[in-house]
């Protein structure tokens, strides 16, 4: 262990390091810069902010439910003043509802603030409370269940006290004002609002200015402007405004996935341009992403994550794709749900991980390619916004699928012979049944992070916390911490690592064990992603941050970045000395959490 | 079969202010009507789904305030309209005299692709009024829809009374239908032309530098 490194500018790696190797935090707590540690040093305001987005009441509940915001005659206050605020913003646009447009304003009126009757506001809270009810029941009942696909809630319009109190709502609409997709409630309906949107965007653009951000309240309005298509979020979820901008950046690459940015070209022609029947069927592609913005870290950690395996056989799955892409395949992926067993990409051809992220969102939420093999075209934004490619789909089994990427529009067969060849080695080799069984023991466990160093030869597979005897000093910890997490009160870790494009996150245990409380987390990790790559403030290297929650600790080298969450009570020091073993751990385990070598990423 | 496309059909309400641009949305689309004024600030939005022809058409109507001081945000409000509807007063000769200067105006600031044949559709509202008070004939009215090229199609309107409104809004939606169809026609549709994959050959052999 290097002990070199006391000077406090930097806990960054050096360049003798291997790829994960960074020089570890030094046990002592003084060798740590203070001031980034201290609770509330440079992000007071963050941790006061992370606080209160702990106690939202029932967020996520809501959301696995909907997304509908709790709350009684307290919030229906909160909802008014709200109204009263973004009628003062609205000073240009007032809604077609002033006085002489009753309560029950028929569902084709518009403006967001559009029923302020004296008489709505009671008939408005005995609809909130049934509305509580709903939320209440789903969330009892699908806590852990799955989440369904497709849009929901297509009744509603911004009339609708339920489509109000939505926590977060997504919009993409044309220059024009016409709607073009709305996460809840059908377009056609929400015209009206829609036309406001653009009126507000329009506005500010005339001005040669543009509008990025309004709050109203608890609500953050946030824009984001692409030629003719704008995006819109409106969210109540206390999300930093650039985890919400990302969220409408991944959206917009997803619209341009399955239409290529030639849709642009359709507006200069012709600014009437309705877009909705080119996204015909897609709805079931964005509600996905949109989740998952609640569960999968790869939508902000802009990295992907591997299913976990021994080495050789990711090898030897990377050489039969490798194959394949010297036959003339751009890029052949082989994914098992959102995890990547191997990838391989022809010449020096490289592949975002956003853009991964969006391919796989994209076959998976579409349920016609789990029934035959299919050849689409798609476009990958990153890569090239304004071509499309052809993807050769086929699911191997349940979960696990292979994408042939081409620019070839009549390479079908040839893919299709590909696919047979591949699928034949997978079969010998038994790659396809090492991935099913690492789909069922999972990844990395907390409570397997061992505590005395291991031989470098450490192991994933078999899990070596499971078959190896507790030492004393595991003993000892593990009952100070009643059984839960991993050693020093850990209960979840994401690394991050920079070259690779890569992450592993644990898999969840105790504490974590509904929907809602990892959706806790993921925004938590959110947060302090947001906050260590803050431009304006410079980059963190460490933060520490306690609240009533957890304890989140975050370390960021010029290898690496991880992101720990721990018990509320855990001991700092004890907290870092834990990191650092983490460290290691992926270290040791690098050859099978990871992608190595043979990446086809150019950097 | 598979079900005939939803249209959406942007329509901007123009005139000077007073006419009775709000009166005839709220009738129209709230059927109500109230006698006191309020000037619109900027625009309302309002939203209407009717039928046509077994068609599903939904109206997103912009109602914007006729003060000059907000005609700057013409080209904002106006772009990729289907349809423009002028408002005039029938008590009110200037609000008539000025249906030119607005219908020049609505043509600068939207740059149809074919002003020629833009759809527009002339409403000479308050006609409840009784012919004593009638300022403008229904004969100058219609002489000035037919001097404009095209004939625009033109209606005597009462918001109050309810009269003719729903008839000019179904015209209204008619024309912009039948404009957005016979665009449609002509643009050959999004597919196609987007296949670019020599660009990607092309891209893929320039950019491999690195």
């Amino acid at each position: 262990m290097s002990s070199s490194d006391g000077d406090d500018s930097t806990f960054s790696g050096t360049d003798s390091g291997p790829v994960l190797g960074s020089k570890p935090i030094e046990d002592g707590f003084s060798q740590l810069r203070v001031g980034d540690l201290a609770n509330g040093s440079a992000n007071d305001g963050d941790a006061a902010a992370a606080a209160a987005e702990g106690s939202g009441d029932g967020e996520g509940i809501a959301a696995e439910a909907g997304e509908v915001e709790d709350g009684g005659a307290a919030r229906a206050r909160a909802g008014e003043t709200e109204i009263e605020e973004i009628g003062e913003a609205r000073v240009m646009w007032r809604s077609n509802s002033e006085g002489e447009v009753e309560a029950q304003a028929s569902p084709s009126s518009s403006g967001y603030a559009g029923e302020r009757g004296s008489s709505s506001g009671g008939s408005g809270i005995g609809e909130e409370e049934d509305e509580i009810e709903e939320v209440r029941s789903d969330a009892v009942s699908d806590s852990q269940a799955a989440w369904m696909p497709g849009k929901r809630h297509v009744d509603e319009d911004d009339a609708s006290i339920s489509w109000r109190k939505r926590k977060k709502h997504f919009f993409i609409l044309s220059h024009s004002g016409k709607p073009i997709y709305s996460r809840y409630g059908d377009e056609h309906k929400l015209a009206g609002f829609s036309a406001t949107l653009q009126a507000i965007i329009s506005f500010v653009e005339n001005g040669g200015d543009r509008v990025k951000l309004v709050r109203a309240g608890k609500h953050q309005v946030v824009f984001l402007v692409k030629g003719p298509i704008y995006l819109v979020c409106i969210s109540c979820t206390e999300e930093p405004y650039e985890s919400l901008r990302g969220q409408l950046e991944l959206i917009y690459g997803q619209m341009i996935l399955i239409l290529t940015k030639s849709v642009n070209r359709c507006f200069e022609k012709n600014p009437k341009f309705d877009m909705t029947p080119l996204l015909g069927g897609t709805d079931v592609v964005f509600s996905s992403l949109i989740h998952s913005f609640s569960w999968n870290p790869a939508t902000f950690l802009h990295a992907y994550t591997c299913l976990p395996l021994a080495y050789a056989t990711r090898q030897a799955a990377g050489a039969v794709l490798q194959d394949v892409a010297d036959s003339g395949v751009l890029f052949a992926i082989l994914m098992c749900k959102h995890k990547v067993v191997s990838l391989v990409g022809a010449q020096k051809a490289s592949l975002h991980p956003d853009d991964m992220l969006l391919l796989a969102n994209f076959v998976m939420s579409s349920e016609s390619f789990r029934t035959s093999e299919n050849f689409s075209p798609i476009c990958l934004p990153r890569y090239n916004p304004m071509a499309f490619l052809y993807a050769y789909v086929h699911y191997l089994d349940v979960e696990t699928y292979l994408m042939l990427l081409t620019t070839s529009s009549d390479a079908f067969y040839h893919l299709k012979d590909c696919r047979t060849r591949i699928e034949t080695v997978l079969l010998k080799s038994n790659v396809l049944s090492e991935v099913q069984r690492s789909m069922l023991d999972g990844g990395m466990r907390v409570e397997d992070l061992p505590i005395d160093p291991l031989p470098r030869s450490g192991s994933l597979l078999p899990r070596l916390g499971q078959s190896r005897p507790l030492t004393d000093s595991q003993e000892s910890l593990k009952e100070a911490y009643a059984g839960i997490g991993g050693p020093a009160g850990l209960w979840h870790f994401i690394y991050r690592s920079i070259y690779l494009d890569q992450y592993v996150a644990s898999e969840f245990s105790p504490p974590f064990n509904t929907l809602r409380q990892q959706k806790r987390l993921y925004r938590a990790y959110q947060k302090m992603y947001a906050s260590m790559h803050d431009k304006g403030i410079g980059a963190h290297k460490t933060q520490f941050r306690r609240d009533e929650h957890y304890v989140l600790l975050c370390w960021v080298t010029q290898d690496f970045e991880l992101y720990a969450a721990f018990d509320p009570l855990a001991d700092k020091a004890s907290a870092i000395k834990t990191c650092n073993r983490v460290c290691q751990w992926v270290k040791d385990v690098e050859n099978e959490i990871f992608l190595l070598g043979a990446s086809p990423f150019s950097w | 079969m598979s079900q005939r496309k939803k249209v959406l059909l942007k329509v901007i309400i123009l005139g000077d202010s007073g006419v009775g641009k709000t009166s005839l949305m709220n009738q129209y689309v709230n059927k109500k009507f109230s006698t006191s004024y309020k000037a619109t600030i900027g625009a309302d939005f309002l939203t209407k789904e009717l039928l046509i022809d077994d068609r599903t058409v939904t109206l997103q109507l912009w109602d914007t305030a006729g003060q000059e001081r907000f005609q700057s945000l013409g080209v904002a409000f106006y772009r990729g309209a289907d349809c423009c509807v002028l408002v005039y007063d029938v008590t009110t000769p200037k609000s008539f005299d000025t249906l030119d200067s607005w219908r020049d105006e609505f043509l600068i600031q939207a740059s149809p692709r074919d002003p020629e044949s833009f759809p527009f559709v002339v409403l000479g509202n308050k006609t409840d009024v009784g012919e004593e008070r009638r300022a403008v004939s229904a004969k100058k009215a219609g002489q000035w829809c037919q001097s404009n090229g095209k004939q625009m199609p033109y209606f005597e309107t009462s918001a109050k009374d309810n009269l003719n409104v729903e008839q000019a809004f179904e015209v209204i939606a008619r024309q912009a239908l039948a404009q957005e169809e016979s665009e449609d026609f002509g643009d050959g549709g999004f597919g196609g032309d987007v296949l670019d994959v020599n660009g990607m050959m092309e891209r893929e052999n320039s950019s491999c530098a690195c």
